[in-house]
């Protein structure tokens, strides 16, 4: 007995380091969003490159990952190869498609942030407003939304997608539901 | 041209830092001290080129060069100088260098003054402190970089958090930093007594000032916290139990029992383990207060970068502190076993005792609760806080205690006191925290918990000049000195306990001020359009006009209230919501009003309609009370440090 505190520091100890390393698995900017599972809020706004409007309902039909992004953040820099890479790996499927809204921006900094960066070749929304981005319940830049077929948000990433993010978090949400 | 610099002598730094590790335990096992003065020497230049690591982070801040990742991230051409310096703290990658540097340069100081006084715990020190070191630039060079370069610069930066764009936030971080680390010193200390296996009372007798020192720094950095909380979030308080808060709130805690507690071990040699289980368990919060910080297993308001490989290293690195110092406590535990037993209840020793008691439990009560909500969401992934009830519940009860405890504690004396000289020196005390109360009562003060703090309150005080005054009339009477040469020397010959009795009185105002503001918060919510008057308690607010400010990168709305207070007192508040360019993030910037008894604070909230606007109003009583009380605190902490060492130590 006289030595049962020993023990009892020792297993406290471990056990907090235990809980941390288990804690690792937990991702912090998975915040649940409480439009995950709503139908997203629809849209039809100019261009960012003078086209015509780019409308949600147009893609009905099709899942529809929605990137919001600005020439003003520096994340979305680091984000964007991975979104080039990302929209080129995806051409052929019929089922998915890619657009972006650049929101809080200038249409010069959007234009030149895509000159300079590479265009991804989807359609791109312009938001300066923020119509958007408040009916989506955008906080930060970049966010990213899948939307299903029937037009329902089924997931949210805050902060850049990164390598590997389709396969491991778009493709079982997209398995999933058929 | 800078960055590379700076990220170079970092490089050299850890090298250096790992031979700080290495040589002095090569240096004891073959007998040779120049091993150990290698050490020294490192451990001088790592100073140096972290200092110059440090300079080329701001450097480049100055220069604008957006090509820094980390200042494109932190930084805008808009930004304020004063800013762009500090930036340097102002995110997660800064921060950490800064940490490194802070620790290195508190080494050198330590290894300067103790190396000839400690000579046999001088190594173990060098190796401790240069692992600590090692883990954090490890961390800073190979997993959160501040030194990273963009491969496409933007013309400007992203700027400066708004919200850190305060001089309140300017000083928190490194104040705390400076409490965090500064305990690494007394940690390093302990740990090597317990490996000389010479367990005397040398390492507390040689730490006293670095534990007073960063206990105090600590303090005021937890209360720019909340000061900046107060004047800069706009929710009309200053603490939120956060995750992020607490984690700065345990090792403060746990040191405050430890330094409570090392006055037992130097009178009575009792406590031995005990005190080396707190410094390190201390300096083991501070480790974790990063771990929670910086890994993101916790979701805070406090939303730092957060990366799960950085995460893991970080755990890592903790893991082998802490299983490390405390596998050696239990260890050696064996060897220090004291044959000193408490003798009376009524004694010092054991005031000490519950005193440390009270602050473990609060300590753990704090721990369990930042704790819970990770547990759950590992076991079950359901998302959980544990709010401020939780945390009252039990914090009320222990601050009464500790209340209690400080108003006892001059009136006891170590070994135990004999009961008709405490019932004698209880009675004036009693009597005036008696009176207090009733008067408390009589004015109207319905809150039970209020009235008795008053109590508690009047009686620690009424016990310190108590025991103050003894102290006079016995010099007056032994040394026959007038009153005024009796107080000075008085004060001047026990700097450390009079230094703690001002202390004391700091704490106390400042439990005054939660009391106040925790209790007696008044709130108002309501539109108002230009032209309409509110009232809160006897404060009537006119809400004139809505007019457009410009600052250097900001651009705000601010609303004109005319005030009309007590006794004529009449003035304009102008609080304001604030756009700042680069970022997406409005802020509110409250208008406060800080008066002695009250403070007055509004919030300007959306605009409604084209006309009307949403505002919050607070009346504050005692808030002002809290940062007075902490400057009071750190005066006395200064009027302590004054003090030398009791005794020479010996030299080894």
């Amino acid at each position: 007995m006289k030595n049962l505190w020993k023990v009892i520091l020792l297993v406290s100890v471990m056990t907090i380091l235990a809980l941390f390393a288990l804690g690792l698995e937990n991702d912090p900017r998975n915040i649940p969003s409480p439009l995950v599972g709503r139908p997203a809020s629809p849209f039809s706004v100019p261009a960012l490159d003078d086209g015509p409007p780019v409308t949600l309902e147009s893609y009905r039909g099709r899942w529809l990952l929605v990137n919001f992004w600005g020439s003003w953040c520096i994340s979305c820099r680091s984000e964007h190869r991975y979104l080039m890479k990302l929209a080129r790996m995806t051409a052929d499927r019929r089922d998915f498609a890619m657009i972006g809204v650049d929101f809080k921006d200038t249409r010069d900094g959007g234009k030149e942030f895509l000159a300079s960066l590479g265009d991804p070749g989807y359609r791109q929304a312009f938001d300066p407003d923020q119509k958007i981005a408040i009916d989506w319940g955008v906080y930060g830049a970049p966010e990213t939304y899948l939307v299903d077929p029937e037009g329902i948000i089924r997931h949210k990433q805050v902060g850049p997608l990164y390598e590997g993010w389709f396969e491991k978090i778009a493709l079982p949400i997209m398995e999933k539901k058929p | 041209m800078w960055i590379e610099l700076a990220h170079f002598a970092t490089i050299i730094a850890l090298l250096l830092a790992l031979l700080q590790i290495a040589t002095p335990i090569i240096g004891v096992g073959i007998q040779r001290p120049v091993w150990i003065r290698v050490a020294r020497q490192s451990s001088y230049v790592v100073t140096l080129l972290l200092t110059l690591a440090s300079a080329g982070l701001v450097v480049s801040f100055l220069n604008h060069d957006f090509s820094v990742k980390y200042v494109a991230e932190h930084a805008s051409r808009s930004l304020p100088t004063f800013y762009l310096v500090t930036a340097l703290w102002g995110g997660h990658e800064g921060s950490l260098l800064f940490w490194a540097w802070l620790l290195s340069l508190f080494t050198t100081i330590a290894v300067w003054r103790h190396w000839s006084t400690h000579a046999s715990s001088i190594p173990w020190i060098l190796s401790v402190l240069g692992t600590v070191i090692s883990g954090f630039l490890i961390l800073v060079l190979f997993l959160s970089s501040p030194f990273e370069r963009l491969t496409n610069p933007p013309f400007d930066g992203r700027d400066l958090n708004p919200l850190l764009q305060d001089p309140g936030m300017v000083f928190h971080p490194p104040f705390l930093y400076i409490g965090y680390v500064g305990f690494a010193i007394p940690f390093a200390f302990a740990i090597a007594a317990l490996i000389n296996g010479r367990i005397t009372d040398e390492w507390i007798l040689a730490t006293r000032r670095w534990t007073l020192f960063s206990w105090a720094m600590l303090t005021t950095g937890i209360i720019f916290g909340a000061y900046w909380a107060y004047y800069e979030l706009g929710w009309g308080g200053y603490w939120a139990w956060d995750p992020v808060e607490n984690a700065s709130f345990m090792p403060w805690l746990v040191a405050t029992a430890f330094f409570h507690s090392v006055m037992v071990q130097e009178r009575r040699r009792m406590f031995k383990i005990w005190n080396l289980f707190l410094i390190i368990t201390t300096f083991a919060l501070s480790l974790l207060g990063t771990f929670l910080v910086r890994s993101g297993v916790l979701s805070s308001v406090h939303a730092f970068a957060s990366d799960p490989g950085r995460g893991v290293y970080i755990l890592i690195f903790m893991a082998i502190i802490l299983l490390f110092s405390f596998g050696l406590l239990v260890l050696r535990a064996d060897r220090l076993r004291t044959e000193v037993q408490l003798e009376s209840l009524f004694s010092l020793e054991a005031a000490f005792l519950f005193n440390n008691l009270f602050f473990i439990i609060a300590g753990l009560t704090v721990l369990l609760g930042t704790l819970y909500p990770l547990a759950v969401e590992t076991l079950s992934s359901a998302k959980v806080t544990v709010g401020a009830p939780y945390y009252n519940k039990v914090f009320v009860p222990i601050m009464l205690g500790v209340l209690i405890l400080m108003g006892l504690g001059p009136l006891l004396t170590w070994r135990g006191i004999n009961g008709s000289r405490l019932r004698s020196s209880l009675v004036k005390p009693l009597g005036i925290s008696v009176l207090g109360m009733a008067g408390c009562y009589l004015l109207g003060v319905g809150q039970p918990y209020a009235i008795l703090m008053v109590g508690l309150s009047l009686f620690a005080i009424a016990a310190h000049l108590t025991d103050l005054g003894r102290g006079i009339t016995r010099r007056m009477t032994n040394a026959k000195e007038g009153i005024l040469t009796a107080t000075v020397t008085l004060l001047t010959r026990n700097k450390r306990r009079y230094g703690g009795f001002v202390v004391h009185f700091g704490i106390l105002m400042m439990a005054a001020g939660f009391v106040g503001s925790g209790l007696f918060q008044e709130e108002k919510n309501l539109i108002m359009a230009p032209g309409d008057f509110t009232a809160i308690d006897h404060w009537r607010l006119t809400f004139e006009k809505i007019v457009t400010v410009k600052g250097s990168n900001w651009e705000a709305q601010e609303a004109i209230i005319r005030v009309e207070g007590p006794r004529g007192l009449t003035m304009t508040l102008h609080p304001q919501k604030r756009d700042y360019q680069n970022q997406q993030m409005p802020t509110t910037e409250a208008a406060i009003f800080s008066g002695f008894f009250e403070d007055l604070y509004v919030v300007l909230g959306d605009a409604v309609t084209d006309n009307t606007w949403a505002f919050r109003i607070y009346r504050n009583p005692l808030v002002s009370w809290i940062w007075g009380g902490s400057g009071v605190m750190a005066l006395g902490v200064f009027f302590s440090l004054l003090q030398g060492r009791r005794r020479e130590v010996s030299r080894q």
